[in-house]
């Protein structure tokens, strides 16, 4: 039977990713695949909630579902902040992999019985490559000192970019592009799909696929929604969330090559520099660092054993 | 009258309050290109420094120092009518936005308590803490209003404005 | 839509307490709570709205910042100085003192953002002497100073274009570049239109400055000249953000007025920054309702609908683009230009972006609108402000604006027509668009 929009289920997801973003069609893909018995209301851009302040609107029951930030779940629960330090994943594979597991299984429960949020899963944006306007070859973190690198706000960004051995800088996203124009900055470090849209390779020279960061959000339902639905409606959200991540992780993969060559056209310089030397020097400094204190014991060597 | 007299007093404090709220978001900004430019060594906190300075210089500024001719309206009627006509319609907008402000303020209290599960980047400031200038504001309005709708109902004449105070920034 | 609709009522709601007097901040704050109820939704996110969108929206500190440095500049000798030297440039031509007021305005809008700051402080000024000794009719010199200072916030800086620079996502930068040519159109129309009226009602000249004084006055007023060199300077060599250049904008004002005119005080500095933090809260207060009522306009879906419903008759750029023109020239006599940016054009940007419109050359269009409606009857603001400071009567000041009025028409049909005159120097200077 088809349901009337009133006993139809409200799901209003709100993101900061655009309307002509992958992931945008991943939700589309999503909301065809749950079927009738929602009322999908998709808001993107940050136009219903800004960035950050997702989390909160689904905590109080004024948003269904969103894309959450892995970093706004350790400003709650900061055990969390693991699963945002760099060098741990080495690719969506891994990151997927781990979802699935046991160590994953835990993280994501904490989640749920902290927070009162479900995790669908890990939705995979693509990798942080750092990119410079300078010559100068990079192949150990030692040859970043000095570089004025722009990162996001926060303090797990600032110290990101200090593991990457670098000198970080906090800018507006917007303001990126002129910044590497004037020499503000030294580079920048995003997935290769922002550094398309933003048009960055245009003042950039080389890209060091450093591979630091594996970027992902979750995408998640707030419990109170979740609990709402039968099993075979909880079934066919998780079902439709599978198939949508993986569609939109394989898109963000093929995408991430084609851009690379893309710039290699553009007369970018890509290679991988020494990303051993990169992770052993990353890893050691987050664990000496107070950001590691809250991490749960032996999880980083659960992750790397995956 | 002593009681005016404290009014008074706390009102210039207000106002103290306000100016040297715009003087840390000034100072605040100068370190921030001092220390990235000459010393190339940035600092995450003046930047969260400066938006809490705006957010609190609007909100107090709103709450306890502007005053009703200050504010930006639509005055092409209420300027234009006269007292008596100025008096009933001060009477239906203050009952009215005391009617709503009152009745949204336990929502909004719960809001902004809920928010002490998250703090800012970087001086890790807890957000009810930060956000409590909202209860603060939605208060004084609240007072305000019932103040000047004690007024109008007792025949005190709302003041027309003065057009050189045109509220606007344009 | 029936009444009975939460979103119908909750406009109704904002409106009705809009005309009644009620401060339109608080109006659209009440009425946005008011369709929370109804639509069952959180009132708590009214709150959640205004804080979040003030603490999250960085841009926005420009606004204290440039209010705060034209306050600086009015308060200072500096406008004096500027004055001398406009003089100098111009005074000995026919209809000198008019002329004086029109390059007064283009290079105080070079330092301020804000029309409303150079018509009530230096156009003050302006006005005394103009009139001085009946030199001028009260009714010309009041309508000039209005025209004038119309400029002040397309010429970079701007407040205004931040506004439309967080409601757009445009970049700032580029927008302030692209307002630079059609600022600079519109004062070359109006000195046009000075000399010719000037011929035909034998304007008076000004004496001429002797030559050995001009070097004297030019270094005197040179600091206050090298003010939109030291903030376009800083943003576009990439020394500052648009919002750190507006704090390097204020510093600026405030040293050089303190350092080389010695104009400043303890009390007079805390009386600036005062008034300058009071405005600051009143127009945020306007920001805050909107932020609050664009949370109601987004659930409702409104920009998406409006922009699905305008790309049913396909619109080009163009026809789009004299549609927004002839609403925002109407909205302009009724309603205050801040309440316009912030709650008008974002639901139009979807159906500008959808069309292929460029968001720099929409945004300058939009802002030129805007200024335009500030002399428009009945409800132009720089109209009331010049009543006041000329105490002429609002029909002889209307009738004297007239011709100003149409050469910012046709300054505004030029840039909407030729996009280029706008996007030009951004371009120039790597914009993408
Ligand atoms: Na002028
Ligand atoms: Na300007």
């Amino acid at each position: 039977t088809v349901a009337t929009a009133q006993e139809k289920i409200g799901l209003r997801f709100s993101a900061v990713f655009s309307e002509q973003d992958i992931r945008a069609e991943m939700m589309k893909r999503f909301a065809e695949a749950i079927g009738e018995d929602f009322d999908y209301q998709g808001y993107y851009g940050g136009t219903l909630f800004k960035q950050g302040t997702e989390l909160v609107a689904l905590q109080r029951g004024n948003l269904e579902m969103g894309n959450i930030a892995p970093q706004d779940m350790s400003n709650q629960i900061p055990a969390w902040s693991v699963l945002t330090s760099a060098y741990l994943f080495r690719d969506a594979d891994h990151l997927r992999t781990f979802f699935e597991s046991d160590a994953g299984k835990e993280m994501t429960q904490m989640v749920e019985d902290q927070l009162g949020v479900k995790i669908l899963g890990p939705t995979y944006f693509g990798s942080r490559q750092v990119g410079l306007n300078l010559d100068k070859k990079i192949s150990t973190p030692a040859d970043m000192a000095g570089v004025k690198l722009r990162m996001p706000g926060g303090d797990a960004w600032q110290f990101l970019g200090s593991a990457l051995g670098a000198n970080p800088v906090p800018m507006a996203y917007a303001e990126v592009y002129t910044g590497l124009q004037t020499g503000a900055i030294d580079g920048q470090d995003n997935p290769l799909p922002n550094v398309q849209n933003m048009k960055f390779y245009e003042v950039m020279k080389q890209i060091v696929l450093t591979s630091h960061l594996v970027g992902y959000d979750l995408l998640t339902i707030s419990l109170d929604a979740w609990n709402k639905l039968t099993p075979e409606q909880q079934e066919k959200v998780q079902a439709a969330a599978d198939s949508a991540i993986e569609w939109s992780t394989a898109e963000h993969l093929k995408r991430e090559e084609e851009l690379a060559s893309f710039m290699k056209e553009q007369g970018l310089e890509l290679y991988k520099p020494d990303v051993d030397a990169f992770r052993a020097h990353a890893q050691k400094m987050y664990l000496e660092s107070d950001l590691a204190k809250d991490w749960p014991d032996g999880m980083v060597d659960r992750i790397n054993a995956l | 009258m002593p009681l005016a007299r404290i009014g008074q007093f706390l009102y210039r404090r207000a106002e103290n309050v306000l100016a040297i709220l715009l003087v840390v978001m000034f100072l605040a900004f100068m370190a921030q290109i001092i220390f990235r430019y000459f010393l190339n060594f940035p600092i995450g906190w003046t930047s969260e420094l400066t938006v809490i300075t705006w957010l609190w210089l609007v909100l107090w500024g709103a709450a306890f120092v502007l005053r009703e001719d200050e504010e930006i309206r639509f005055d092409l009627i209420y300027g234009a009518v006269g007292p008596g006509v100025r008096r009933a319609m001060t009477i239906v907008f203050s009952v009215v936005l005391l009617v709503i402000y009152l009745f949204s303020y336990p929502a909004v209290l719960d809001y902004v308590t809920f928010m002490k599960v998250q703090a800012t980047a970087y001086m890790k400031i807890r957000f009810d803490l930060l956000f409590s200038i909202y209860l603060f504001f939605a208060a004084a309005v609240i007072v305000r209003y019932a103040w000047l709708l004690w007024g109008a109902i007792r025949s005190r004449n709302p003041r027309r404005r003065d057009p050189e105070h045109a509220g606007s920034s344009l | 839509m029936s009444l009975a609709d939460p979103f119908a009522l909750c406009l109704v709601t904002i409106i009705a307490l809009s005309l009644l007097g009620l401060p339109i901040g608080h109006a659209m704050i009440a009425g946005s709570i008011a369709y929370l109820y109804l639509a069952g939704l959180d009132m708590g996110t009214a709150a959640e709205q205004l804080l979040n969108g003030m603490y999250t929206s960085y841009i926005l500190l420009a606004v204290p910042l440039f209010i705060l440095s034209a306050e600086i500049m009015n308060t200072g000798s500096m406008t004096e100085r500027l004055l001398r030297f406009c003089n100098t440039l111009v005074g000995r031509f026919r209809g000198g003192l008019a002329l004086v007021n029109v390059v007064q305005s283009i290079i105080f809008a070079g330092m301020s953002g804000s029309a409303i700051a150079d018509a009530a402080g230096v156009g003050k000024m302006m006005q005394k002497m103009m009139t001085h000794g009946g030199r001028y009719p009260a009714s010309f010199a009041a309508a000039l100073t209005a025209a004038t200072a119309v400029i002040g916030p397309i010429i970079p800086p701007s407040i205004p274009v931040v506004l439309y620079a967080l409601v757009s996502d445009a970049s700032i930068g580029y927008l302030f570049l692209g307002g630079m040519v059609p600022g600079l159109l519109m004062g070359l129309l109006q000195m046009v239109l000075v000399v010719w009226r000037a011929r035909r009602r034998n304007f008076p000249v000004e004496d001429p400055v002797p030559l050995r004084q001009i070097p004297g006055i030019t270094i005197r007023a040179f600091p206050a000249l090298m003010m939109p060199v030291v903030l376009l300077g800083g943003i576009y060599s990439g020394f500052t953000t648009p919002t750190e250049a507006a704090a390097i904008a204020a510093a600026y004002a405030f040293l050089i007025s303190a350092l080389l005119y010695r104009t400043v005080t303890f009390r007079s500095t805390y009386q600036t920054l005062l008034s300058s933090a009071r405005t600051t809260a009143s127009i945020g207060m306007l920001i805050a309702g909107a932020l609050v009522f664009n949370y109601v306009v987004t659930v409702e879906n409104i920009p998406r609908t409006l922009s699905a419903f305008l790309q049913g008759f396909d619109l080009t750029p163009t026809m789009f683009l004299i549609i927004v023109n002839i609403l925002l020239l109407v909205l302009g006599c009724l309603l205050e230009g801040t309440t316009i940016i912030l709650i008008v054009i974002p639901v139009l940007i979807p159906t500008a972006q959808a069309l292929g419109v460029d968001l720099v050359h929409f945004g300058i269009v939009c802002v030129v609108n805007i200024m335009i409606g500030l002399i428009t009857p009945p409800y132009g603001l720089l109209l009331f402000i010049m009543t006041n400071i000329g105490q002429v009567s609002l029909r002889a000041l209307v009738r004297d604006i007239l011709p100003f009025l149409y050469a910012m028409l046709a300054s505004l049909a030029l840039i909407t027509f030729f996009p280029d005159l706008v996007l030009f120097l951004p371009r120039m200077l790597g914009y993408q668009g």
